[in-house]
């Protein structure tokens, strides 16, 4: 599935090719979210598969 | 003792048993109670690091490809370029609850990595267990592949290929001293007076810039001369402070975004979801603008100390939080009631946390000298106004409050006592040390005034600004005053003055000349041929480990270079400089004096027992430590109990100790920093008392190789000041706390029992008006019982937040090694 | 000397100095180079006088208010 697919990745506004991909994250420690920004035409890869149809 | 109590158990009966930490859990929100727990501690156990801890990988990568690409730019604009890059492109995460964000790794877990601070740093990270992250045969390809990208070009290679070979090698030894003479490991004053005082927010510095550059492009394109020649560096590095600054403003709108987009698509609570959207415009302004808010004001500095800890490692924290952030918690608590006090209290709770968490990866010596912490983060509270008016105030003590709530080990806190400090504050200080946190330490504030105009001339509004630089040296925050670069390097692993003059120069447990040849320490005949020999060695070490930091200093911006910090820097903005060049420096060094005590107690006993009682020959000792007290048991208790040691109000030895600090002061002016301006020795230890025990040999104080040496400063031998507290403050009080060095770093522990309820408040009053009055600058205190510190060693597990004062820093007890642990137990138990 | 715990026998220099937590006493910690415990050692009299596991002191408490520290050579 490519990022522009998922329900978490969010586009830039001026730049609908870019955008960042949100990823929920409960760590023995802690729970956040984090973002990295991301390629809209890239594919998900397989370590962040369980963020893509969310 | 101290398993989980039960619920109903009440404040009174914790505080009956002395045990705070499950007080502050009881008290904090649950906001902090959260947070608190959330955190991954970055700092070494036992020089490990702790399981599920990872170095960061993706911020060297981006760094690196860029730095790569970059290759023909000079060193701000490429650094600038390379950090904009990781700024754009790193992850980032916001953590829930918190209202406070920014983090110098990706994610929460990780280990922030220099990667072009020093090849021996990179070789080690390779070579550590366990911080590989997963799958780890591809971490330690990606590692290996950046460290042969780097290896020869980090900050550390450049100088190396400088440095005089035989100060090299010396240096390298690890026997004479520590730290990296390179800004990449380094720790940086703030021109805090540039951001907050004069409202600065980065877009109003874009504009200073702008103008400065117009200015110069103006003389560029006008009649050649050599007098314009100077200036195309210049503009360059104005470009890269300009690079640097958008990309800080870009990279706190990251944050912005990611906070709208999680309280408009994930999060259901509605107050969450406000405070989310409180957070986006936080991070809108900030660091854009100057703050408006308190929320703000404590975002601002928190972006700031984020980005300086990407640019370089940064070893310390020096700041002012409650003279710099009282205009927006004044605005927003009291004048306006934006905000309640509970609510204040949980932002500067979580400020603290966030500073808690900060780490990048350190090389063993480094873990082992700062066992516990990744850096010393001691920050400056109290004091005056410039005006030399009381600065304390309720922010003053919401920090105070906020640390006995959250119970880090770092940052810990400097409290700036002067004569007219109020009650209501003295009183929060003390609270914070009963409740066994080991800080605030107390400085001497009109005294430390009169100490940094006195060395580095300073002028009093001025000196009146002063931070803690580190653990203990005070640092203006002010344009000229402020200090860019203050490298760990020049620090001194004092005991070995001692060792060479007993031993010609030579290290019997490196195994190599390094000082000068004093002369055959057997045929001395009398104590002034030693002390003319430890007066050599002394001003050997001290050249040695400052010839380094000099070079180090002056090559900074051609070997590193500091875009950011430039970019926040008044003189830098003003002259287009790399804020780390000394023009414009007022110069504010200092040589610190780790196992400084271990001198005059060596020289005493030596005085003592070989030259004027004549009971032991000097080849007696010789042998005796050359052996390294081995067959010699009796010989040894006689050089420890029968020679006089320091702390015990005895002009033995305490006029040996004087006379040595005022060789070192005297020697002090003679050396010079890249400023012209002088190295007096500042007499501390972190831990390097562990770190340093098996790399000095046996002393005439009765130490062998192997003990820790004494715990810091002037802090008397464990177990050795036998006279009581006024007696130690008696020995301090003989040494001039301006005149003599920069400061002197005093421990002593204090009993929980005796200073239990108002009567232990008011003893402790009257000591700290002793403490003044006898001139002294700086003392810290440790008040936990050895019994609640034996269960810690059985049970770490159920005394996880218990704190000790290690030296200039604070750690919890069960993140110390055994023989740290050891030695704070057996600090003598002051009764006063 | 000899190892309290496993018997193992030689000079007191070959059992590992550790280190002595208290300046004043003879008591050192050293470790027993065959079953690696932590021992107890009287430096005058050059014998292993006990095992040391966590929070133990056989050197005695600290100096000073709380309990004078006690010698156990003295």
């Amino acid at each position: 599935m490519k990022y522009k697919e998922s329900k978490n990745f969010f586009p830039h506004s001026d730049n609908p090719q870019r955008g960042d991909f949100v990823e929920r994250v409960v760590d023995p420690r802690q729970a956040y979210y984090k973002v990295k920004p991301v390629n809209a035409d890239d594919e998900i890869p397989a370590d962040a598969a369980e963020f893509a149809g969310k | 003792m101290a398993a989980q109590p039960a619920k109903d158990t009440s404040t009174q009966e914790l505080e009956q048993k002395q045990e705070w930490w499950w007080i502050a859990e009881k008290k904090r929100s649950k906001r902090l109670d959260y947070l608190r727990k959330a955190v991954w501690k970055k700092g070494a156990l036992g020089g490990n690091y702790a399981p599920g801890i990872k170095v960061d990988l993706e911020i060297p990568q981006l760094f690196t490809n860029m730095w790569n690409f970059w290759r023909y730019d000079p060193p701000m604009l490429r650094r600038a370029k390379s950090m904009a890059h990781v700024l754009e492109n790193m992850p980032i995460f916001i953590t829930d609850h918190a209202q406070l964000v920014g983090y110098m790794g990706t994610l929460p877990h990780t280990l922030a990595w220099r990667v072009d601070g020093a090849t021996m740093v990179n070789e080690e990270l390779y070579n550590e267990p366990g911080v590989m992250p997963e799958p780890e045969q591809a971490s330690l390809k990606r590692v290996a592949d950046l460290n042969a990208y780097w290896a020869g070009n980090t900050a550390v290679d450049k100088l190396a290929r400088v440095l005089d070979p035989e100060d090299a090698v010396k240096f390298l030894s690890g026997a004479i001293g520590w730290g990296a003479p390179t800004s990449a490991y380094g720790y940086s004053g703030k021109d805090y007076e540039f951001m907050f005082a004069q409202r600065h927010g980065f877009e109003d510095i874009l504009d200073l810039i702008d103008q400065s550059i117009e200015k110069a492009e103006d003389l560029t394109m006008g009649n050649p001369g050599p007098e314009i020649l100077p200036v195309y560096d210049r503009i360059q590095n104005w470009d890269a402070m300009k690079i640097m600054l958008n990309a800080a403003i870009a990279y706190a709108r990251r944050y912005a975004r990611l906070a709208r987009i999680l309280a408009e698509h994930y999060e259901t609570d509605p107050k969450r979801k406000e405070e989310l959207l409180r957070l986006a415009q936080t991070c809108e302004n900030v660091p854009a603008k100057a703050p408006s808010t308190f929320q703000e004001s404590l975002q601002y500095d928190h972006f700031v100390q984020i980005l300086a800890r990407l640019e370089a490692h940064e070893g310390a924290w020096p700041a002012r939080p409650d003279y710099y952030h009282w205009p927006m918690y004044e605005k927003d608590v009291i004048k306006e009631k934006n905000i309640t006090r509970e609510e204040a209290l949980d932002l500067v709770g979580e400020f603290m946390i966030r500073a808690y968490e900060v780490g990048g990866f350190g090389p063993r010596w480094a873990r082992e000298g700062l066992q516990g912490i990744t850096g010393t983060w001691v920050w400056t509270l109290g004091g005056v106004n410039k005006d030399g008016s009381d600065a304390c105030n309720d922010l003053t003590l919401a920090f105070l409050q906020a640390a006995r709530l959250v119970r880090v080990a770092n940052p810990t806190f400097g409290f700036r006592w002067h004569p007219k400090v109020r009650d209501e504050v003295m009183r929060e200080v003390f609270e914070c040390i009963r409740h066994g946190l080991g800080y605030p330490s107390i400085r001497n504030d009109p005294l430390l005034i009169q100490n940094a105009m006195h060395w580095h001339g300073h002028p009093l509004e001025e000196a009146r600004t002063w931070v803690h630089q580190a653990c203990m040296s005070p640092c203006p925050t002010t344009k000229h005053g402020v200090q860019p670069m203050r490298m760990a390097s020049a620090t001194a692993n004092c005991a070995k003055m001692v060792e060479y003059a007993l031993h010609n120069g030579y290290d019997h447990v490196v195994q190599m000349q390094m000082g000068p040849k004093t002369g055959d320490a057997r045929k001395f005949k009398t104590f002034d041929e030693l002390f003319a020999a430890w007066t050599t060695q002394m001003k050997w070490l001290i050249n040695t480990l400052v010839r380094t930091v000099n070079l180090g200093r002056y090559k900074d911006p051609e070997f590193y270079g500091r875009p950011f910090l430039s970019a926040i820097s008044e003189r830098a903005v003003e002259s287009g400089l790399d804020v780390v060049s000394p023009v414009g420096d007022r110069g504010n060094c200092w040589v610190t004096g780790f196992t400084w005590v271990e001198n005059a107690d060596s020289l005493a006993a030596v005085k003592k027992l070989v030259f004027d009682e004549k009971r032991y020959t000097m080849d007696d000792l010789l042998n005796a430590l050359e052996n390294n007290w081995n067959g010699y048991e009796q010989m040894r208790r006689d050089f420890v109990n029968d020679a006089p040691k320091w702390g015990n109000d005895d002009d033995f030895v305490d006029g040996i100790m004087v006379r040595c600090l005022q060789e070192v002061a005297k020697h002090s002016r003679e050396i010079k920093c890249p400023s012209g301006n002088s190295w007096p020795l500042l007499p501390e230890n972190v831990s390097g008392n562990i770190h340093y025990s098996s790399i000095v040999g046996a002393l005439p104080n009765g130490r062998r190789l192997g003990d820790a040496l004494y715990d810091g400063g002037i802090s008397p031998g464990p177990g050795l000041d036998k006279k009581g507290p006024s007696a130690v403050l008696k020995s301090c009080g003989k040494i001039d706390h301006v005149g003599d060095g920069r400061a002197f770093l005093l421990n002593q522990r204090l009993s929980p029992s005796q200073l239990a309820g108002e009567k232990g408040y008011q003893l402790w009053k009257a000591y700290i008006r002793t403490w003044a009055d006898l001139g002294l600058d700086h003392v810290q205190f440790n008040m936990v019982s050895d019994e609640t510190l034996r269960a810690a060693q059985k049970d770490p597990e159920k005394y996880q937040e218990v704190i000790v004062r290690v030296a200039g820093y604070s750690a919890h007890f069960v993140d110390i090694s055994r023989k740290t642990q050891d030695n704070i137990i057996q600090r003598t138990v002051q009764g006063i | 000397m000899k190892c309290t715990e496993c018997s193992f026998e030689a000079p007191v220099e070959k059992f590992r100095y550790l280190y002595n937590a208290r300046i004043d006493a003879s008591i050192s910690l050293r470790q027993c180079p065959q079953c690696q415990a932590w021992l107890a050692t009287d430096e005058l009299a050059g014998e292993a006088t006990q095992k040391v596991g966590p929070g133990e002191a056989p050197w005695g408490k600290s100096a000073g208010i709380e309990g004078l520290a006690e010698d156990a050579a003295s």
